[in-house]
């Protein structure tokens, strides 16, 4: 991850201004909010491109997301996220003489939570490497990470046609993973220009783990979909720091291209970890979003394909992507690819995982994304569209999800049992969940946070309206009145506002009808004479309208 | 003798410092096995009243922030710390010649070959089966191989030592658990052990380049043993002429590897100007810092490690190790307690031993003269009879002997040793051989 090529450039030029990847994820979110619906899929729908039809794109994917955790991978120092600079660091983090690795086992929790639901294949053994590399992050000369034999191996993950995968993917796509590693984390470098480098190491071997994909991707936006899940699955089972908005991940792609009409032939061209037949596949990295994963991908694509038309060979090199850029750049070539030379680490012993351990972690796994989506829809007592279930689950890194389940929850508790039987309320609660509250926030432009409207508030909103009690035109008053900081409980302003509808009798309905038909003489004329009987619904309208009004006993003051 | 004289020391504790620590020690009521002794510290293992420099230019101006395990253990037992010794740069050599510091002329301390050292000045020297004693606080030079050792006058002092620096500490991962321990224990005292030894003479260690004064000393203490009532049988090391070049493969991998982490940003010597300024980062402060031994062996260790070689080197050198290790567990009657119970198929004991008996070095200690004439590899044959046991890890106690007792014209040159090693947790039967022939000498 960070890296030789970064040292290089240290080497050459001062670096580009990079945009912190926190940063960048908080701006994509905020224009997400800003869009209106929320809109974690986007869709990709262009004609076909002839270049598309002759060549096929190939993508595997390395992730890269620091694990939940108190202490760090080899020390008990603490891990952190905003301390001060330098204030978590035992002696064996900043390689001082003498000092060695002293492996904290709870660190290993997250990770093995994050490879069973990742559905790979647990190693009972599994052993620690050093990767050599210098550069002023790295403190030991080396990162210690598992290359021979990694503590997870051959799990995958299925991705799902409303999960953002194209269209040319069908229904679902199975996408391999090769290994999940264990491995340490660099140190934070704060760039003081022109040559200043301030070092932080609070991050520091921080554990990490690192996914590799299969090359089993074979289009842009499948290879953003695949990162979006594996974040979700993470964020699911608690296995990393805080989500994306936290800059827990990042990734690099390799990508190649390949001529439709050779792939038969097998035995030809590049072969990784039994897929055969690839393209020489260049190496993207450090990307730290979504987006950028996808348009990374599709501008090396695009590249390559150039290269090849023109009778060109693709070199085996690493690349970078800078934001908002249309094309990847060089990093280094092949002949300065760094031999990394990968030794056993002889302080540390081999790591064992026990049966009973896998057993009990497999039994209390949260479930997963994909699980509860399907529950939503399935289970009579939500009910839910797939559409609305997946959104769901994927806002704001599962907060919406608890949120709603919360909101179901009270309401079971609150309506009366014959309310309580039928899954419409669960529907009801979706819809204020995610498109009522949704609309608010992105009206005010506001993140998403679980205390804005409490559950217990919007759940007494839907319980006064699901019983008849008020109108939804009062029940979305409420709910923005609350939204804008009322602190009054529901109860109280339903009360001390007059809220509550009052059902009128037969008498007044006349009445109001009398009165309607008396304002509006030449509607009634039009109507009885000309034989315009499409305004009678002008008037019907009108008398609903008044109905409604007359339905609540307004004190002359207006809700904001 | 004036230790400035022979560059035996690096620092030396002041003479105030140690009175007073002397007299502190003297109103102690409890008083520890090494109650007052001075004891020196070889100058790689981490102090944080001395620098600790390892004789390299890169920590020339360096402190720890911490004492080593075995210091603190030392002082606990109620030895002082008297200064810290020269050696080889990060104790890369056979002959503490390549210091930063200037070559030494007599060393006397503690720590990881400290078989040759002894040998070749006329002191015991003992290095204890690998992970007994804990290596926190030690500089790494390879992991794998290093061992704290005890260079002392007499096997008494030896064990003295050995017996207040051994002990699990957790905060070396490699250290003897207290389970191991006890198994070890265990085994050792279910062995029914005769006054009467049986001791091996491995015949792969009579080599050409044996010269006679070693050889001849090698035999009369044989005979001495076997005078006392002890056997003698020959025995076979078959991999012992690939062990050297197995050990020169893995010892500069790891260093290579743990030298990585020196490259002044945090702590130890910086060069001026820029990192980076001459194209590769670090270069240029490493490229100061470091000896020619030094460089050597990281290049040396960065090419075996290298994708291209590291299947014919250190891979290749991994499995020599293994065959080492099985070649002294065919030969001793005791198990290797490592070893799961069965798997070594043990079978007649009758035709095994305690322990093995050989010389520490090939030759007489050379002069600092016909050093400078030497090729590095040939500086690394010195090595040949100790690097086997530091491979398989180990126990080996280096003996002082003179084969030409009451002959004349042998001054401290004519300093031979003779090696006891046994099998691995066999310590104390090393160094009961050991008192033996010290005893007859």
């Amino acid at each position: 991850m960070s890296s030789p090529e970064l040292a290089e450039r240290l080497q050459t030029e001062a670096a580009p201004e990079v945009v912190p990847f926190r940063k960048h994820l908080k701006d994509e979110a905020k224009k997400r909010r800003l869009e209106g619906i929320p809109k974690p899929f986007r869709k990709k729908s262009k004609g076909s491109d002839p270049k598309l039809e002759k060549w096929e794109l190939t993508v595997g994917i390395e992730i890269h997301a620091e694990l939940n955790t108190t202490k760090k991978l080899f020390s008990s120092a603490a891990t952190s996220i905003n301390d001060a600079p330098n204030t978590h660091v035992a002696l064996f983090d900043v390689a001082f003489p003498g000092s060695q690795p002293h492996f904290q086992r709870e660190t290993l929790l997250p990770a093995l939570r994050a490879a069973i639901a990742l559905n790979c294949d647990i190693q009972r053994k599994s052993t620690f490497d050093r990767k050599h590399y210098f550069y002023q992050d790295q403190p030991a000369g080396y990162q210690i990470t598992q290359y021979y034999e990694p503590f997870a191996r051959d799990g995958h993950i299925i991705l799902r046609s409303h999960e953002g995968i194209a269209p040319e993917d069908g229904e679902s796509i199975t996408i391999g993973i090769k290994q999940v590693q264990m491995e340490q984390d660099t140190a934070k470098t704060l760039q003081q220009p022109p040559t200043t480098h301030l070092l932080d190491f609070n991050r520091v071997s921080h554990p990490l783990i690192e996914i590799i994909t299969l090359p089993h991707i074979h289009h842009p936006a499948t290879a953003a979909a695949c990162v979006r899940k594996i974040q979700s699955i993470l964020a699911s089972v608690n296995a990393v720091t805080a989500g994306m908005e936290m800059g827990g991940l990042r990734a690099d792609v390799n990508v190649s291209v390949r001529e439709r009409h050779r792939v038969d032939d097998e035995r030809a061209g590049h072969e990784y970890y039994g897929v055969r037949g690839l393209g020489q596949r260049t190496e993207i990295k450090n990307l730290s979003s979504f987006k950028a994963v996808e348009d990374a991908v599709i501008a090396e694509r695009d590249r390559q394909i150039e290269v090849l038309e023109a009778g060109g060979v693709i070199e085996g090199e690493t690349r970078g992507w800078t934001l908002g850029s249309t094309q990847t750049r060089k990093l280094r070539g092949k002949e300065g690819e760094v031999d990394y030379r990968y030794m056993p680490d002889p302080d540390l012993g081999a790591l064992v995982v026990g049966e009973d351990l896998l057993q009990h972690l497999r039994s209390t796994l949260p479930m997963l994304p994909d699980e509860t989506a399907d529950m939503l829809v399935e289970d009579p007592a939500y009910g839910l569209t797939m559409k609305d279930a997946k959104t769901l689950v994927a806002l704001d890194d599962g907060d919406r999800l608890d949120y709603y389940l919360d909101v179901v929850q009270i309401l079971r508790q609150q309506l009366p049992s014959d309310l309580q039987s039928s899954s419409k309320f669960a529907k009801v609660a979706a819809n204020w969940v995610l498109h009522e509250l949704g609309g608010l926030l992105a009206t005010a432009e506001q993140p998403w946070t679980a205390n804005t409207v409490s559950s217990a508030a919007l759940a007494s909103i839907l319980a006064h309206l699901l019983q008849r009690q008020i109108t939804g035109r009062t029940a979305k008053q409420l709910l923005s009145t609350i939204f804008y900081g009322d602190t009054r409980s529901v109860q109280e302003i339903i009360a001390e506002e007059n809220l509550l509808l009052r059902p009128m009798a037969r008498e007044e309905y006349e009445a109001l009808a009398r009165e309607l038909i008396d304002a509006n003489q030449d509607m009634v004329k039009a109507i009885k004479e000309k034989g315009q009987r499409g305004r009678s619904c002008g008037l019907w309208g009108r008398w609903c309208g008044a109905g409604k009004r007359g339905g609540w006993r307004r004190n002359g003051r207006r809700m904001s | 003798m004036e230790p400035y004289s022979l560059n035996a020391f690096i620092s030396l504790a002041g003479g105030a410092s140690i009175l007073r620590k002397a007299e502190a020690a003297d109103t102690q009521r409890d008083r520890g096995p090494l109650h007052g002794r001075l004891i020196a510290i070889k100058d790689n293992i981490c102090t944080s009243e001395l620098p600790t420099t390892s004789a390299s230019g890169i920590l020339k101006t360096f402190t720890s922030p911490y004492d080593a395990t075995v210091v603190k253990k030392i002082q606990k037992a109620g030895g002082i710390v008297s200064g810290k010794t020269n050696l080889d740069e990060f104790g890369m050599g056979s002959h503490s010649k390549c210091s930063y510091f200037g070559a030494v002329t007599q060393n006397d301390a503690s720590r990881g070959e400290a078989l040759l050292p002894a040998a070749y000045t006329g002191i015991i020297g003992f290095k204890p089966s690998y992970g007994l004693v804990s290596r926190w606080g030690v500089l790494a030079y390879a992991n794998s191989l290093d061992t704290v050792g005890v260079l002392a006058q007499s096997t008494q002092h030896a064990e003295a030592v050995f017996e207040a620096i051994n002990g699990y500490d957790e905060q070396d991962p490699t250290s003897l658990t207290p389970t191991t321990r006890t198994r070890i224990s265990n085994l050792l005292s279910q062995r029914r052990r005769n006054s009467s030894l049986r001791i091996g003479v491995p015949l792969e260690y009579n080599i050409a380049e044996l010269s006679p004064e070693v050889r001849r000393a090698w035999i009369c203490a044989l005979e001495l043993l076997r005078n006392q009532g002890h056997t003698i049988l020959p025995v076979s090391l078959p991999t012992t002429k690939r062990a050297l070049s197995a050990y020169y493969v893995l010892a500069p991998a790891e260093a290579s590897s743990n030298l990585a982490k020196y490259d002044g940003v945090r702590y130890g010597t910086r060069a001026e100007g820029p990192d980076g300024a001459e194209g590769v980062l670090f270069s240029k402060t490493r490229g100061q810092g470091f000896g020619d031994e030094v460089k050597r062996r990281v290049l040396l260790g960065a090419y075996t490690l290298s994708a291209e070689a590291i299947d014919n080197y250190f891979i290749q050198a991994q499995k020599v190790r293994r065959l080492v290790q099985q070649d002294f567990d065919r030969v001793f009657s005791l198990a290797n307690p490592l070893l799961d119970v069965g798997r070594t198929g043990r079978q007649n004991t009758d035709e095994k031993v305690d322990v093995l008996v050989c010389p520490t070095a090939p030759t007489l200690p050379p002069t600092l003269e016909s050093l400078e004439k030497q090729s590095p590899v040939e500086a690394y044959v010195s090595d040949v009879f100790t690097v086997p046991a530091s491979l398989a890890g180990l126990p080996a106690v280096s003996v002082p002997f003179k084969a030409s007792q009451g002959q004349e014209g042998e001054g401290e040159e004519g300093n031979i040793g003779i090696q006891v090693i046994a099998q691995y947790g066999d310590d104390n039967l090393t160094l009961d051989v050991a008192r033996i022939i010290e005893e007859t000498r």
